[in-house]
């Protein structure tokens, strides 16, 4: 018999009256929506202990708790509380999903009784209103996610006859038969049922398979042989293992493989060969210290301190779960932060959406017949922007940075950027901080979490294509709160004791990829899959070795410090585990209840791999350049343009992110009077140091259209120019890459890549910006049917984002983009050309076009360092980079900042709306105090784009040649309406 | 010598190192604390002079933000807050601090019933987590934290702000002068408009305080705006006091309740004397 505490708001529930607003537009029936909070205990409990479980529930100034036992009668007063209502809905967990609530619901039991109880959490509604069934079944849509939710729901009738909604408890049963590890018979397999295996997985007994281990039939083929010249079968959990290794998630073999004349592939020629010959140009300036060998990248910050930098991608959960994709995302890459070097300290985090249009009702579906539909553009944006929000914030982490891009084809496959800054001192223990190995002999020390079976299979799975087959297991949610509390244990305490070796992560890939990485180093490992603690029984060994469950980290412990660290972990609250010892004998090996049940060499897990040489077809995108008559009216549409999805404001999001926690806010994500969306923030990560860490991003996904060497060029560029507007200094910027690709496997979609990445290689080295890290995920399509059975694919465009980390030596040298003061000089800095070509102004008109934004990397790398100059003598009252939307939403969003005016001249070497809108890149408008115009023009004077092209006006107005002439209050309405209402 | 600050951490609590730095700035000799370190030892309290519970996310806010922290506390360290309190002491929860004080009892404490819950804070109106600079006025002029301060620009970050009460509490507050801080809109009252009241505070109420005035709790974050660099106005500011050829000040706000802390205690005096 189990209890079930409800716990009723007798005050005003802010949470009830948003779901109300949320829903009456939609359901015009509806008349009143209370919340529940439920708790349930499994074990029954006695009388005494279940009284004080209630009291610490309840706050007894605004609520009222009941018991609810089956067979038995609330408290008198359950009814008068309960009161009238029609409709009751509950949502719960499914078994086995991370169960926050839950979770600390038990840790209060358990310091209330001082005993261990199961406790799960569940929320009712109660409703009032005359609801239809479609009415009910909108409210339950909107409130649960049946990959990982159930939703309940019972009239006021049935609810009277059943005495309440009922008692539940998800349990995990696995029915297994007995846990042990098969062979899996790949000696005498065919082609055929190699390829099989490697789509659809190990088969179990009754011919189902396991989940998908993204093996090609090349890759199935190495694995037969291989273990042939052993005269074994594998057992499944060494190829689980391999399967896991050698993803493209983890191998990154797109980018490894030889790739036309490019023999060491794409990342060491382009990516890794742009960071060496910059490191080497820069000489004694090179501030590099750590990059491209671990968790993330690291550069000097000051003296003292080094400043890490990562930023992952979530994209296949966050399709089938946006919250948990997200908020896995966001804690995942703050991981990544501690198991860099020694462990860096997480503080800042940056996040990055690209979407379907929220307002469009698009649905496909991954199955036939209307099977197993997509989410909706609204849902998965809310559930994004949410999953980031308890990530972040309950981490204790600012968030100030980050965008959103819109493009439906982001529709069956959003992406979501995660990343996180970190700072350590740049020795630890008298040691470099940034080394690590783990040493033969070293104990194997799991902390944090248990595993479940979640996300089995995400690396593999985040290596194919989303459809129909996709796993349900790869969803997984986060749990900051324990992450948080080994975070502080490591970070603020630990670390500093020398107690271990080598730190690093559990991401994608669970033990395999942390144990098979660290194990590198020593040469070789032997755990104890038996010791690795359960979340619940029953679960295969090679699902313990792959599981993703989070929350963990693992550590290279010499054998006399085990003790001691396990016992100062207990005392933050935070369990660890001793699961075997890191070898040098050159073997991979695995036991379960000393049976071994893997065995292979270190050399053919990590090197194994069989090469696959890429060739590449590259044809240009991009239409003839249309013809089309220039707008009657430049204000109003430059109103149009100020709404547009990429253009207008995304202050929703920001405000929801807590910007200012650990107090180093200086120039946050909302600046000026007029409240902008900034596209670059500076903060002041170290209390004690007056230097400044400024982050940017810049991507041209659409740009990809003509020519992905065109956006990639964009999108570092935009990166840079948003960090030197902002007061960054060029001289110590690195950069780091995320590339979403699509369909890696055609021809021309590498010839795409090909071209960007020889781009980026080019531009990086002029600006002498590092890349310091970076990630890729290669497939990002959508493949399943619409709403008449037709195939859909649909392929997102070839995204580049760069992220731009740079550091200051005076957060006094930060500029914001709000002018501030009238009379000052408005100045454009940079070049304006015939380039609308796959911008947000064709795209507003239906063009795509040909002219898409090109550049001189010299002149551009000219403005960049007179801009940093004055940076430096802080010359600039305000700056703001050219970006999407070109001068005139520029000019737009500067007057709104401001609060003020600005009356404005531009030549007419190109029509009027080309001019406003064209997406030249390499531009940033300042305003210039009057008595330093000279000063500022001495800066400037080796860099021919110079032009002063107006002035800022207490009449708080826009006036362009006489032709735009916009109140600022209108043009502040229309930027921020369009999300306003999220 | 000099007075002894205390700030606890642990469970999620985040906001303990930007709170030491400005107990550390102002003369404190000041120390993080785990709460089971704490636990461990309740006696410490005996020679310190001011504690604070900071801001943070102490158990993910489940159960009511503060709830589950607050009963760690309850029952961790017994009776030895309410001696601490019993003293010359100063005490500060911030946030979720101000969440966890609040669900201790320890404040408002109406009729010295130290250990009663007497107000909630719940749930913001909006339903929605609030990351934004606001104006305080201060309301209560007894108070050691808030001497000669009128008026506060600090940041808000929380989901759940509300303070909420029976009005015989709420009429009990305004008589006894313990609300100790309200939203303010243009140095008038917010009354209730967001944004200015971020969270639909009853009676725009940011901040309490005990009988005495020496345990104060609020939910915006001092600690977020003690120097000027922090400003969501910085860059005005800045570039204000270039043209006028000034220097910009580093102190703003927030500074002040550490350093009025630090002269209830006579920190500077003592540190003077050695």
């Amino acid at each position: 018999m189990s209890q079930r505490i409800e716990v009723f708001t007798l005050f005003e529930d802010g949470r009830a009256k948003t779901l109300e607003q949320n829903f009456t537009p939609k359901i015009s029936g509806l008349k009143k929506i209370r919340v529940i909070d439920v708790y349930t205990i499994e074990e029954d409990l006695a009388q005494n202990q279940i009284d004080d479980c209630i009291k610490s529930f309840e706050n007894p100034v605004t609520q009222r708790a009941f018991l609810i036992e089956d067979g038995k009668a609330p408290a008198n007063d359950y009814e008068s509380v309960v009161g009238k209502f029609d409709h009751a809905i509950e949502i719960g967990f499914l078994a086995g999903v991370t169960d926050n609530i839950g979770h600390t619901a038990q840790e209060l039991t358990e310091l209330t009784l001082g005993e261990k109880h199961n406790v799960c959490s569940s929320r009712m509604l109660l409703i009032n209103g005359k609801l239809s069934e479609a009415d009910i079944n909108l409210i339950k849509a909107a409130l649960h996610n049946p990959l990982i939710q159930r939703a309940a729901h019972k009239d006021a009738e049935t609810f009277q006859n059943d005495n309440g909604m009922g008692i539940t408890i998800p349990k995990v049963q696995l029915d297994n038969q007995g846990v042990a590890t098969d062979d899996v018979k790949l000696l005498d397999a065919s082609d055929e049922e190699l390829i099989k295996i490697g789509k659809e997985g190990i088969a179990n007994q009754d011919g189902t398979r396991r989940g998908p281990l993204g093996m090609s039939l090349l890759y199935m083929q190495a694995v037969q042989a291989h273990f042939k010249s052993l005269g074994r079968n594998p057992t499944d959990v060494e190829l689980e293992t391999l399967a896991q290794t050698w993803s493209e998630h983890c191998k990154h073999t797109i980018f490894a493989s030889p790739i036309d004349e490019i023999k060491t592939g794409l990342y060491k020629h382009y990516i890794k060969g742009a960071t060496n010959e910059i490191r080497t140009a820069r000489g004694d300036d090179d501030f590099c210290i750590s990059v491209f060998s671990d968790n993330a990248g690291g550069i000097i910050f000051d003296d003292n301190w080094m400043i890490s930098d990562k930023v992952e991608t979530h994209n296949s959960p966050s399709a089938l779960d946006p919250f948990g994709g997200a908020i896995t995302g966001i804690v995942g890459v703050n991981r990544d932060c501690m198991g860099f070097g020694q462990g860096a300290k997480p503080v800042l985090n940056r996040y990055g959406f690209c979407l379907a249009d929220p307002r469009k009702d698009i649905e496909f579906y991954r199955g036939k017949n209307k099977m197993n539909a997509t989410l909706s553009p609204d849902t998965i944006m809310k559930g994004v922007v949410a999953g980031v929000e308890s990530g972040g914030n309950q981490s204790g982490i600012p968030t100030p940075q980050g965008f959103m891009y819109f493009d439906d084809r982001y529709v069956g496959k959003p992406l979501v950027f995660a990343g996180t800054v970190g700072v350590i001192p740049r020795i630890v223990n008298g040691k470099p901080s940034h080394e690590k190995a783990a040493q033969p002999g070293d104990r194997i020390i799991m902390c944090g979490g248990k595993v479940g079976r979640d996300g089995i299979h995400g690396a593999t799975f985040s290596s194919v294509a989303l459809d129909e087959g996709s796993p349900a297991t790869a969803v997984q949610i986060g749990d900051p709160i324990t992450q948080k509390k080994f975070s502080d244990a490591i970070i603020k305490e630990i670390r500093d004791l020398g107690l271990y070796n080598a730190i690093t992560d559990n991401g994608a890939g669970g033990l395999a990829s942390s144990v098979g990485e660290m194990g590198e180093s020593s040469g070789g490992f032997n755990l104890a899959l038996d010791k690795v603690p359960l979340k619940y029984p029953g679960m295969q060994p090679w699902e313990i070795w792959i599981s993703e469950s989070q929350e963990r980290m693992t550590m290279a412990v010499p054998k006399e410090n085990v003790e001691k660290l396990i016992a100062l972990f207990a005392k933050r609250g935070v369990e660890a585990w001793d699961i075997g010892e890191f070898t040098n004998d050159g073997q991979a090996k695995l036991t379960w209840e000393n049976e071994t049940v893997m065995d292979m060499t270190m050399e053919f897990l990590h090197d194994g791999i069989p090469e696959t040489p890429l060739v590449t077809t590259f044809t240009r995108g991009g239409e003839a350049e249309p013809e089309f008559a220039e707008p009657k009216d430049h204000t109003a549409t430059l109103m149009e343009m100020l709404a547009r999805l990429n253009i207008c404001s995304k202050e929703f999001v920001a405000a929801q992110y807590d910007h200012n926690v650990q107090g180093s806010a200086v120039l946050g994500p909302i600046q000026g009077k007029g409240r902008v969306f900034a596209d670059a923030t500076v903060s002041r990560p170290v209390l004690d140091s007056k230097y400044g860490a400024v982050l940017s991003q810049g991507l041209a996904p659409r740009y990809s259209d003509i020519d992905t060497h065109h956006m990639a060029r964009a999108a570092l560029d935009s990166a840079v120019r948003f960090a030197v507007a902002a007061g960054a200094d060029i001289d110590h910027l690195a950069l780091l890459d995320n590339i979403c690709w699509c369909s890696s496997d055609e021809p021309e979609r590498l010839g795409q890549l090909k071209r960007a990445m020889a781009a980026i290689y080019h531009l990086a080295k002029t600006y002498r910006t590092p890349f310091i890290s970076g990630k890729d995920s290669m497939f990002n399509d959508f493949k399943g049917y619409d709403a008449d059975n037709n195939p859909v694919h649909i392929a997102i465009p070839p995204t580049l984002l760069i992220s731009g980390i740079g550091v200051i030596k005076d957060v006094a040298q930060a500029v914001s983009l709000d002018p501030k003061q009238a009379g000052d000089l408005v100045y454009l800095l940079g070049e304006t050309k015939d380039e609308c070509g796959a911008s947000e102004y064709y795209d507003h008109l239906g063009f795509l076009g040909n002219n898409v934004p090109e550049m001189n990397d010299d002149v551009n790398y000219a403005l960049y360092r007179a801009v940093s100059k004055a940076n430096k003598q802080q010359l600039c009252v305000s700056a703001l980079a050219v970006g999407f939307g070109g001068l005139g939403v520029a000019l737009a969003k500067k007057s709104i900042a401001s609060g003020l005016g600005m009356d404005i001249i531009l030549d007419d070497a190109l029509r009027l709306d080309k001019m406003l809108y064209s997406e030249s890149q390499g531009r940033i408008i300042v305003t210039i105090a009057p008595q330093d115009k000279d000063a500022f023009e001495k800066i400037m004077s080796d860099y021919p784009h110079v032009q002063q092209i107006g002035t800022v006006t207490d009449n708080p107005a826009l006036n362009i040649n006489g032709q735009v002439a916009a109140a600022t209050p209108d043009l502040e309405r229309a930027y921020k309406s369009t999300l306003g209402g999220y | 010598m000099t007075a002894r600050a205390l700030v606890i951490t642990g469970y999620g609590l985040n906001s303990e190192e930007e709170t030491a730095h400005g107990f550390d700035h102002v003369g404190f000799e000041t120390e993080i604390l785990h709460i089971n370190d704490l636990a461990d030892n309740p006696k410490e309290l005996d020679n310190v002079q001011a504690i604070s519970v900071p801001g943070g996310f102490s158990y993910g806010d489940d159960t009511g933000s503060g709830n589950a922290f607050a009963q760690k506390m309850r029952l961790t360290l017994g009776d030895s807050l309410k001696e601490f309190i019993a003293r010359d002491t100063l005490t500060i929860g911030i946030c979720n601090g101000c969440q966890v004080v609040v669900n201790l009892g320890l404040v408002p404490a109406i009729n010295g019933e130290y250990g009663a819950r007497q107000v909630a804070v719940t749930h913001n109106a909006s339903a929605r987590y609030q990351c934004r600079w606001i104006d305080m006025k201060v309301e209560n002029k007894t108070s050691p934290w808030l001497q000669n301060i009128e008026t506060l620009h600090v940041p808000v970050a929380h989901g759940e702000g509300r303070f909420m009460m029976e009005d015989k509490t709420l009429n009990t507050l305004k008589a006894n002068d313990q609300i100790a801080l309200r939203y303010s809109k243009n140095g008038e009252s917010a009354n209730g408009e967001f944004p200015f009241n971020p969270n639909g505070s009853t009676d725009d109420i940011a901040g309490i305080t005990d009988e005495s005035g020496r345990v104060l709790v609020l939910m915006p974050h001092p600690e977020r705006g003690m120097f000027s660099w922090q400003r969501d106005d910085y860059a005005a500011l800045k570039d204000k006091a270039r043209r006028d050829g000034q220097a910009l000040s580093d102190n703003s706000d927030g500074i002040k309740l550490f350093q009025n802390a630090a002269e209830y205690f006579g920190v500077n005096a003592m540190k003077k004397a050695g």
